[in-house]
């Protein structure tokens, strides 16, 4: 067991941040921790990493936060911001120079595909790029346990998936991931757990599949009726299909519908004269998880709504 | 050897951070450029005449030297403190192994290497702007040293209790104002009420004003127990300087 974390607790003030929380992570595994803005991620990272005062126990690699041999430990804070008038490459040295071993600059560049900006200042870099040059810090020393706190924002796309082929190589190493992330998807393809903190308790906690199997709820097919159909008209033709049926925005969505039952639900909407536009099928995914776990508890901030539409909407 | 790497580290990488602050570099030289203009070339001093500037120019080479042993190192290393706060880079420097101290001295080290650059420019201009006749002593090393390494303490302490950079500045001009010229640098105890005199050797700059005074002017002797009383005050404020830096949020 790299991290083990029994009971931590944190108040600030009549604000209570973490709520009794307990996770234990195994060598060479991503654990991934994902909730609404404010859930108390941030602060559970801290008082893993010992920068923040808690209550309960932490142990990593064996010992308390500030007994742990710091050459193990590779820590991101959340926004995380270096002196911005150094080049990349000063910035790898400079932290590198902090420990007793550290890698290579050169090589720590590479890794995150930043050799050719390697002598451009921080403060001139793209913010992706300077996400990773901050990526990169936390690597340089090599550590067992590797502490990300949202490391791949404001990266684009293609530099998010660049980096989560770098965590795969260091897992396959033997390094252990704790990181947190707004990108279901994300932690989706890494973690072999996930844990979705929400009001600074841990809902739910396991591998991402059995969450989706156990949470996620229903396939859907969601059908996109055209301007004249009555929705009440759509939703009595395919009523005896799948688990359930509403409509919204001009939406028909029908739960528990199997690949097998998409024919069926067309055929009975040609039978009843309804015009769709479009349709799409639906699995669950951790996203539903998301949704269906914070939203009963009540701890969906606007933010993550706000930010879920611009993923679903953004082609 | 790993401390002496790490604070090397640490050392270049605020040596980077400054002199890659063009405006920063250049008000920190021009600053008591202006002063000296100001005061030695512009309002002069009269020996023979009453006011404020009645004494030898000499008499004022400490306080052309505290306008950058006390102003440079309050402001720079509590707008760095505040900087790194904001950034959470004590966040990240928490899980290294540098400690505080050593982020501390390294920075001190930075600002030593910029006074010293400083007060050899003022001590030049000060001699040949207003004809001020001096001794150079080594003894202004360990002066210089030991003044600017005490306000990176006190700097060390306004980062981090102020909640901002812009309060780091207000308070450091605040606090550094006073102390300026009630330290006994520009303006002698005997213009100052006396009721207020025993305050001037509470504020540590005196110490250092009277031990340069002793040190260029003589009697040199007079110099040594200045430099045990800064020392030992020196020592404190690194300490609680270095304390209170932030670990945690």
């Amino acid at each position: 067991m790299v991290l083990n974390a029994e009971n931590v607790r944190r108040e600030y003030g009549d604000t209570v941040a973490l709520d009794g929380v307990s996770l234990s992570v195994d060598r060479g595994t991503v654990f991934a921790l994902i909730g609404p803005n404010g859930a108390g991620k941030t602060t559970l990272i801290r008082s893993l990493t010992g920068t923040t005062e808690y209550e309960g126990t932490v142990e990593l690699l064996g010992a308390p936060p500030e007994q742990t041999d710091t050459q193990q430990i590779g820590l991101l804070p959340q926004s995380f911001a270096p002196p911005e008038r150094l080049t990349a490459r000063e910035l790898i040295e400079y932290y590198g120079g902090l420990y007793d071993d550290a890698r290579s600059p050169t090589a720590v560049l590479d890794d995150v595909g930043l050799t050719d900006a390697a002598d451009t200042w921080y403060e001139s870099l793209s913010g992706g790029q300077q996400r990773r040059v901050c990526v990169g810090i936390a690597l340089v020393n090599d550590p067992e346990l590797l502490v990300l706190d949202e490391p791949t924002t404001g990266i684009d796309p293609a530099g998010r998936r660049d980096l989560w082929r770098l965590l795969e190589r260091l897992t396959d190493d033997g390094t252990t991931v704790v990181l947190t992330t707004h990108y279901m998807e994300e932690a989706e393809y890494l973690a072999d757990t996930v844990g979705l903190l929400a009001d600074g308790s841990l809902v739910a906690t396991g591998p991402p599949q059995t969450l989706i199997e156990e949470y996620g709820g229903a396939n859907r097919l969601e059908v996109e009726l055209a301007k004249s159909v009555d929705p009440g008209e759509a939703e009595r033709a395919t009523e005896p299909i799948g688990t359930g049926v509403e409509t919204a925005d001009r939406t028909l969505t029908i739960r528990g519908v199997t690949p097998r039952a998409i024919g069926d639900v067309l055929d009975a909407l040609d039978d009843a004269g309804v015009d769709y536009d479009a349709l799409s099928w639906q699995q669950p995914d951790l996203e539903s998880v998301y949704l269906t776990l914070t939203e009963s508890s009540g701890s969906t901030d606007t933010a993550t709504r706000a930010n879920r539409m611009e993923e679903i909407t953004t082609p | 050897m790993t401390i002496t790497r790490r604070i090397r580290a640490e050392t270049m990488a605020a040596f980077r951070a400054f002199v890659r602050r063009r405006t920063a570099v250049f008000f920190t030289f021009f600053f008591p450029v202006i002063i000296i203009l100001i005061f030695g070339a512009l309002v002069q001093t009269q020996p023979t005449g009453g006011g404020l500037f009645a004494q030898p120019p000499a008499y004022y080479v400490p306080g052309y030297l505290a306008v950058v042993v006390l102003f440079t190192p309050l402001s720079r290393v509590g707008s760095s403190v505040a900087r790194h706060r904001e950034g959470n880079r004590f966040e990240k420097l928490a899980t290294t192994p540098l400690s505080r101290t050593e982020w501390l001295l390294a920075h001190t080290l930075v600002n030593v290497g910029i006074i010293g650059v400083a007060s050899l420019i003022i001590l030049g201009l000060v001699v040949t702007i207003t004809g001020a006749t001096i001794t150079f002593s080594w003894l202004l090393i360990p002066f210089i040293v030991l003044g600017v390494a005490l306000f990176c303490g006190f700097g060390a302490l306004l980062g981090a209790t102020a909640d901002s950079q812009d309060g780091v500045i207000a308070a450091s001009n605040t606090i550094a104002l006073p102390l300026l010229f009630l330290s006994e640098t520009f303006i002698t105890p005997s213009l100052l009420p006396a009721w207020f005199r025993p305050a001037v050797s509470l504020s540590p700059l005196s110490y250092f004003a009277r031990g340069v005074r002793a040190a260029t002017m003589g009697p040199v002797a007079d110099a040594y127990g200045n430099l045990l009383v800064l020392a030992v005050l020196t020592l404190l404020f690194v300490a609680v300087g270095a304390h209170a830096l932030p670990r945690t949020d």
